[in-house]
């Protein structure tokens, strides 16, 4: 019964022009001409992206420098056999090697740094290029030099330059990270290889992939316009879900179909719960093809998915229970009236309240604090916080005021749902 | 046996239906007659447990359904006046929500669906969307939608309302087959022509109150035993009409320009006569009417006011 009851309401609202053009076209229109034509005001330089771009400019090569390794390896007296094995070992384990074809290229670090190879005649180029992030720098001898200090304990320190941008913080900290674990993993390598452990156990990725989440973490990342309208129109929009569920509603006891459905004996709780569950499935649905929208059209990359996750699942709730509210309301009433009221004035004073338009906290402290205590509002700060790279206990309080007014909508409901027909 | 006991409801300080009682034997075919704004809808809906009575009760074998309406309920097939349907969905989706509330599914439920296709006459366009219907179609479906279950009891709330002649002697049809199958009706309209067609008793309201009610027959005995038959003839002479005076006593005739108007007791049978009478005085008769009183002349005679009024 249930499930027919979901069918049919959801049936009704695609089959219907008026709900889809509301709950998908609008946004979507909305969101692309909102990001687009503020985008000069609010990014700011800031981009959205936060994989950061390396150049690895390697003065030598190992073909290069094979050879003087050869011939010092062959002063300390290391020939034959013994000397091609080591030189094998070098070749593959050498920390260049390690950083390269291990560290950059492994499926956890290349979501956060590309890399590209580049001449050492082109560094002054590269270093002008305000979209490379960091310059890598591995001066001629280095591995030799390693070969030195790690093998034959001589007093020789590989070189190697970091050069960081200051055009992308959080960037070039990604970079300075990931780095600077490897250089602590070689160095150590030094040390341990000689107790017999392989410098690839030393520098395995976990504590590197950490470093680079802790980073993201330290630094709040900037909200473009893309990613703050993606998230305004859909907790914005997603309030209309009830108004058409509820309108729809209406139109079944003017319709009389109400009458029918009690007669078939389907309790009026059952069927204010097919609305709650209708409201926070196509909420739910709702919000998940804005937030695709934003990744596939406007590149957006959403961070913190569990957090995203939580928020998307307790605002698909509370449109839920708004829907069953509304609808009760509306029962109560036996008019369209609260549904005009809450369409044509609610949900644009909660969209100002909440920040959909405009960051309300820059007009007032005050307004946003506001704001962050109407539903659309404290779930829009939510993921705009989950988005600037927050912890996700940063959600919790505004999560709070999600389910306060779920249950408020929910207790309305039971309590004043009409136990019999409704009469129009 | 379904039973309205002095039935009484009251919106705010309007009191739209006044101490109404009503009976529904099994297999009994009832109208409910009565201008719009009668209290026919909202008699229909305390019948249906849809709303509570103010006052009064309605009974079903026995037992109140004011505080148990599910043993009523699961019996009771109810066609609005409104066209309650989802005019979005197909005429299939539209009988399969329905059949699926009251609890079909599976074979059953679409062997039910075909059954009742059938029966309306809408199983080549079972597919089609209903706000495509021709209003004839939607009401089909609307009383379609209230057969699915098998109830043995129907309550038709105007069903005929807006729509073209040969829809309405269709739904007519289906609604006669369905009481010569058994079905216990109760039939609301005002077109009394249909009651008549469809009704073993009837109910006359008005303003809240049931002024009147039994078959048709008791009831049109309330206006007259007379009957009136209207005589046109190419040429009307004297001879002829007294010649009707003293073949029927008991009538008067009246002449205007080429009509005749003849008022005798119900009991005689004229026409046969009357046809001799005129072919023995050289009249040729071009129509001949017997007008026998309608339920609109005892709801006239009543109430003063016309029906439709």
């Amino acid at each position: 019964m249930l499930f027919s009851l979901i069918g049919k309401q959801i049936k009704m609202l695609i089959r219907n022009k008026q709900p889809l053009i509301i709950l998908l076209v609008m946004p979507i229109v909305l969101i692309t001409i909102l990001s687009l034509a503020l985008a000069g005001i609010m990014d700011n330089g800031a981009e959205e992206a936060i994989q950061a771009r390396l150049v690895l400019v390697d003065e030598s090569t190992w073909e290069q420098e094979k050879v003087t390794i050869q011939e010092f390896l062959e002063k300390e007296g290391i020939t034959g056999p013994p000397l091609e094995a080591l030189l094998t070992q070098i070749e593959n384990n050498n920390p260049i090697q390690i950083l390269e074809n291990n560290i950059l290229a492994s499926n956890e670090i290349e979501k956060y740094i590309s890399v590209e190879h580049k001449q050492p005649k082109d560094l002054d180029t590269i270093r002008q290029d305000k979209e490379v992030d960091g310059i890598l720098t591995v001066r001629p001898s280095f591995r030799l030099n390693y070969v030195k200090s790690a093998y034959f304990d001589k007093k020789v320190e590989p070189n190697l330059d970091l050069y960081l941008s200051q055009e992308n913080e959080i960037r070039a900290s990604i970079i300075q990270s990931v780095i600077s674990e490897w250089q602590y993993g070689f160095t150590q390598s030094l040390a341990l290889s000689k107790a017999g452990l392989s410098i690839e156990e030393v520098m395995e990725n976990t504590k590197r992939v950490e470093k680079v989440e802790q980073v993201l973490e330290d630094h709040e990342r900037e909200i473009p316009s893309s990613i703050y309208y993606t998230v305004g129109m859909l907790v914005m929009f997603a309030l209309y879900v009830p108004a058409f569920l509820a309108g729809f509603a209406l139109q079944e006891v003017q319709w009389k179909v109400y009458d029918r459905i009690i007669l078939a004996g389907i309790s009026s709780t059952l069927y204010a719960l097919s609305i709650f569950i209708t409201g926070t499935l196509v909420a739910l649905v709702q919000q998940i093809i804005m937030l695709s929208y934003g990744k596939f059209a406007l590149k957006i990359e959403w961070i913190g998915l569990e957090g995203m996750i939580d928020i998307v699942l307790s605002y698909s709730v509370f449109v839920g229970g708004l829907a069953a509210l509304l609808t009760t309301l509306q029962f109560r009433s036996k008019s369209d009236g609260i549904l005009n009221a809450f369409t044509g004035f609610i949900v644009s004073i909660f969209a100002f309240l909440g920040g959909s338009f405009i960051n309300i906290g820059d007009i007032s402290e005050t307004l946003a604090n506001i704001g962050d205590f109407t539903p659309n509002g404290a779930a829009m700060t939510a993921i705009l916080s989950i988005q600037k790279g927050q912890e996700i206990a940063v959600i919790w309080p505004y999560m709070a005021v999600l389910y306060g007014y779920v249950s408020l909508c929910v207790l309305l409901a039971i309590v004043l749902f009409p136990r019999r027909g409704v009469t129009v | 046996m379904l039973q309205a006991i002095n039935l009484h409801k009251k919106f705010k300080t309007k009191e739209v239906v006044r101490q109404v009682n009503m009976q529904l034997e099994a297999g009994e075919s009832v109208g409910l007659i009565g201008p719009n704004g009668a209290g026919k809808s909202t008699t229909i809906s305390m019948l249906s447990s849809l709303i509570i009575p103010t006052s009064g009760d309605v009974e079903w074998q026995g037992a109140s359904i004011t505080k148990n309406p599910e043993s009523l309920r699961k019996v009771l097939g109810i066609v609005p006046q409104e066209i309650a349907l989802y005019p979005e969905l197909s005429a299939r989706e539209n009988l399969a929500f329905f059949g699926r509330i009251y609890g079909l599914k599976g074979p059953t439920l679409n062997e039910r669906i075909e059954e009742v296709l059938q029966k309306i006459g809408l199983t080549d366009r079972q597919k089609d969307i209903v706000k495509t219907f021709s209003g004839g179609m939607k009401r089909r479906l609307n009383i379609g939608a209230a057969l699915l279950h098998k109830p043995s009891i129907l309550i038709m709330d105007e069903p005929t309302v807006g729509i073209d002649p040969q829809s309405r002697a269709y739904i007519l049809d289906t609604v006669k087959q369905l009481v010569e199958e058994g079905m216990t009706l109760l039939y609301t309209s005002h077109y009394m022509e249909e009651v008549e067609l469809l009704c073993d008793k009837i109910y006359i309201m008005d303003q809240g109150a049931i002024i009147a009610y039994g078959t048709k027959d008791e009831l049109k005995s309330l206006v007259s035993d007379n009957q009136t038959i209207e005589l046109k003839a190419r040429i009307l002479s004297t001879i002829f009409e007294s010649a009707l005076i003293d073949q029927f006593p008991k009538a008067t005739v009246r002449k205007e320009e080429d009509l005749l108007t003849i008022t005798m007791p119900k009991s005689e049978e004229p026409l046969a006569t009357i046809f001799a009478i005129a072919a023995n005085n050289d009249v040729m008769i071009t129509s001949a009417i017997v007008k026998i009183p309608t339920l609109e002349d005892v709801f006239l005679n009543l109430t003063g006011r016309a029906l439709r009024d």
